[in-house]
């Protein structure tokens, strides 16, 4: 299949072609943060700084805050109001092959496990256009979890940066319709899809943060009593929930409600297992001391989600990595696991 | 039936119950007439008054918040009220500094036997209020249509 | 004073004076470093003293159990002091190692100034009052003052007010109060109005993860009153109204012990600028009380002292 392409200063125009149709959501900064917010409807600078967003994609279809319902109390009990779903399809501009795997891999929650009332509709008929990495962060390694910083399956269309333009491969068939109608996307050269896949191979050599993930379900399970070592691993940790709550693929969320006079809401937001309360009880808190929270979230990425769906529920997306007040690794951890005798 | 055609401003009050509820109490039994918009809560003593009472007062809806307790060296716990200034002092100057209007944070020393200077109070407060406008300082606005993704639903 | 370091520390390890060491080690990623808690006295060769040392160390002192040597700058070892003038912290249970200090380079400034991300940089190295930068191949210079974090710039106390061994030569405060208030004075220029909307706005991002709260040294209470659900004061939930509350609690629950150590500010990863909160509430705490969190160990806390007359100001 021929690959097409479109250069970089008509991105604006397929953009707003695609805004007819799509809320369009772009890297942008200007809300103070990188985060993925609606098309500004003008630029497309964010091209400049663009490398990768603080707020990963999943805040479009899982938010830090969402109100699931509202509801009025009088004498005869709670009446429920579901909210009107007033919301366009999504169109998301710049996935990075990481992000979009760990979209697919929240999937597995919210499409498997169960069937989420409130990701679902807004992530089926979302559209994601993916946008090859070529300048990862040190603390990027998605190459050691079977992701090409550079291609992915996962995203509707995948660009990639040849220079004055982008190469576009369309992967589904949504993405062949995105396309369709675009005038300003052309065929590309063998030339220009040469160049493309050195820029991909490019892309892979810079990724130079590796972790060995060969067997690491069963060499954690190992030393996953050694108390010893899980509290030196979590001495310098602080509990807080950037690592999580920021993790393309964590999903937890609290829910709560609020009744003030007749008037109340039930909101679902961001939780944390590294919080300290989030796994109070009534009788007791099983992770009450932090190197069982710290092991917990490890494990969890690494032996019991592969467990359960096949998959490490980590993309190598480096955020907890650059974000950690106190620059906990990882990977470092990984590395430190016990090698099986 | 009386026309309800203009706000009336709610006011909450802490007072303590050693002094100042004590003197709202004589500005009652002496027929004395104060503007009804305080509501009034007793607290033990002006030092449990926490920041959080006055800032969820304010995210409740109430347009002012007024704390009384007794003049310092007259505090029935001894050293309850002295805790309460400095805590006050620093809620109040730090609040006007992040944006909410003076008016609406209050505080006065009122004793067991000050009804008259109660009753002034409250009607001065109460004018202020009626002045500063209503509290709209944490209304609810949703943003856009609804499709924002800073991190929102 | 690395090698000092090094020194004392093995040193205090192994005549058991402490039963841990808290300092820096190297991070995993360029010009980072990371805390260090360790009871090996072999682990003490990797420690280091740099302009990244960035974190307060003091907020692990609630945390540790048993004697500790600790690495303290001028604004760490004030927070030390804050938390033994609140009893959390017994003198003689820690061995501070004061590190008078030039102040900490700001990464996310070094990334505006040559416009490239850290791990694109060759070197970052201080020179006296500049800091240098080598990238491409190239050689750029600047002075500290557009480097160093806010908070550095207006330190009065770079030197260790209370320690037990000083690990170099102490330095001279060189406070540049107005460089380091540029954020808080164009707040101060607003109306209420316009201060609120500014702080609705910003708090409008905060994703409620907790980081500025647990990195402070001054916030030790077991249970926060975020997370208290009777009464429930704010919900977990990150609207901009619960945040703001939040943050505005959480200076005034900390007035009188925070040292303007900044963290709050760099660890928040959606920047907001949490330090135009907690530097104007140092400055109003010194205002009204003449008052430095920190400053002297028998002294007594803010909240727990008061003077005959004061603050009348505010009563009517």
């Amino acid at each position: 299949m021929a690959s097409k392409k479109i250069d970089k200063k008509d991105i604006a125009k397929l953009l707003s072609l695609w805004s007819q149709q799509f809320a369009v959501f772009t890297p942008s900064q200007a809300s103070g943060v990188a985060t993925m917010a609606k098309w500004d409807g003008k630029d497309a600078s964010f091209l400049d700084w663009y490398r990768n967003t603080v707020i990963p994609p999943k805040a479009n279809f899982l938010p830090a805050m969402e109100e699931m319902f509202g509801f009025q109390k009088d004498r005869e009990g709670y009446h429920i109001e579901l909210l009107p779903s007033n919301e366009r399809k999504q169109l998301i501009f710049g996935v990075r092959p990481c992000d979009a795997k760990a979209l697919a891999i929240l999937d597995m929650t919210f499409k498997e496990a169960y069937e989420d009332p409130y990701y679902l509709p807004k992530r089926s008929s979302a559209v994601l256009v993916g946008l090859g990495c070529t300048n990862p962060y040190d603390s990027c390694f998605c190459t050691s979890l079977g992701i090409s910083p550079a291609q992915s399956t996962d995203v509707d269309l995948m660009l990639t940066d040849i220079g004055d333009e982008f190469l576009i491969e369309e992967v589904t068939d949504k993405g062949k319709e995105l396309i369709a109608k675009a005038t300003e996307v052309k065929k590309a050269s063998k030339e220009e899809e040469a160049k493309a896949k050195e820029v991909k191979e490019a892309a892979r050599q810079k990724v130079t943060r590796k972790i060995d993930t060969e067997g690491i379900g069963d060499r954690l399970l190992a030393c996953f009593d050694d108390e010893d070592y899980w509290e030196k691993i979590a001495a310098k940790c602080i509990s807080c929930g950037i690592c999580t709550l920021l993790c393309p693929t964590c999903y937890c969320f609290d829910i709560n409600d609020e009744l003030v006079r007749q008037q109340g809401a039930r909101f679902r937001s961001w939780d944390s297992c590294a919080f300290p309360l989030y796994t109070k009880m009534p009788m007791e808190n099983p992770r009450l001391e932090k190197w069982r929270r710290v092991r917990q979230k490890v494990c969890h990425k690494f032996k019991f989600y592969p467990m359960n769906f096949g998959v490490i529920a980590c993309t190598g997306c480096g955020r907890c990595i650059r974000l950690c007040p106190v620059n906990w690794d990882i990977t470092q951890t990984l590395e430190s696991v016990p090698v099986k005798v | 039936m009386k026309q309800e055609s203009e706000w009336e401003p709610k006011l909450v009050g802490f007072l303590c119950k050693w002094c100042s509820y004590a003197g709202a109490d004589l500005a009652g039994t002496s027929r004395r007439k104060y503007p009804a918009n305080i509501r009034i809560i007793k607290v033990p003593c002006s030092g449990r008054i926490e920041p959080l009472f006055l800032l969820k007062a304010l995210r409740l809806g109430f347009d002012g918040v007024l704390v009384s307790g007794c003049h310092p060296g007259e505090c029935h716990y001894q050293t309850g009220n002295y805790r309460a200034r400095r805590r006050i002092a620093i809620t109040k100057k730090f609040l006007e500094w992040v944006g909410i209007e003076p008016q609406r944070i209050q505080a006065s020393w009122v004793s067991a036997s000050e009804g008259g200077k109660f009753v002034d109070i409250v009607t001065e407060v109460t004018t202020g209020l009626k002045i500063v406008g209503p509290n709209q300082l944490f209304s609810q606005e949703r943003d856009g249509d609804g499709t924002e993704a800073t991190a929102r639903g | 004073m690395e090698q000092r370091l090094r020194h004392e520390a093995k040193a205090l390890l192994e005549q058991g004076k402490v039963d841990w060491i808290i300092g820096f080690e190297p991070g995993s990623l360029k010009f980072t470093t990371t805390p260090l808690i360790t009871n090996d006295k072999n682990d003490a060769d990797r420690l280091v003293i740099n302009p990244f040392i960035v974190n307060n160390l003091a907020n692990f002192l609630t945390e540790v159990k048993g004697r500790v040597g600790i690495v303290a700058k001028g604004c760490d070892s004030r927070s030390i002091v804050s938390l033994i003038q609140d009893n959390k912290v017994l003198r003689e249970s820690v061995v501070i190692l004061g590190v008078p200090c030039l102040g900490i380079i700001d990464l996310s400034k070094i990334e505006r100034l040559v416009t490239k991300d850290r791990n694109e940089l060759d070197d970052i190295i201080r020179e006296g009052d500049k800091v240098v930068i080598r990238v491409d191949g190239e050689k750029k210079e600047f002075p500290t003052t557009q480097a160093l974090f806010d908070n550095c710039l207006a330190c009065e106390f770079p030197t260790p007010q209370e320690y037990d061994i000083l690990l170099g030569e102490p330095k001279p405060a060189a406070p540049n109060l107005a460089q380091s208030r540029e954020n808080i004075e164009k707040l101060e220029g607003m109306s209420p109005g316009e201060r609120w909307d500014f702080w609705k706005n910003e708090l409008n991002r905060c994703i409620r993860c907790y980081a500025c709260r647990n990195v402070c040294p001054a916030c030790f209470c077991q249970r926060c009153f975020v997370e208290e659900t009777e009464p429930q004061w704010v919900l977990p939930v990150p609207r901009w109204q619960d945040n703001l509350i939040f943050q505005i609690v959480r200076n005034i629950h900390v007035a009188g012990r925070c040292t303007d150590c900044g963290e709050c500010q760099r660890v928040c990863p959606v920047n907001i600028p949490l330090r135009s909160l907690a530097r104007e509430m140092y400055d109003l705490v010194d205002e009204l009380f003449h008052f430095k969190a920190g400053m002297d160990k028998d002294a007594r806390s803010l909240m727990t002292h008061y003077e005959e007359k004061e603050a009348e100001e505010f009563f009517r």
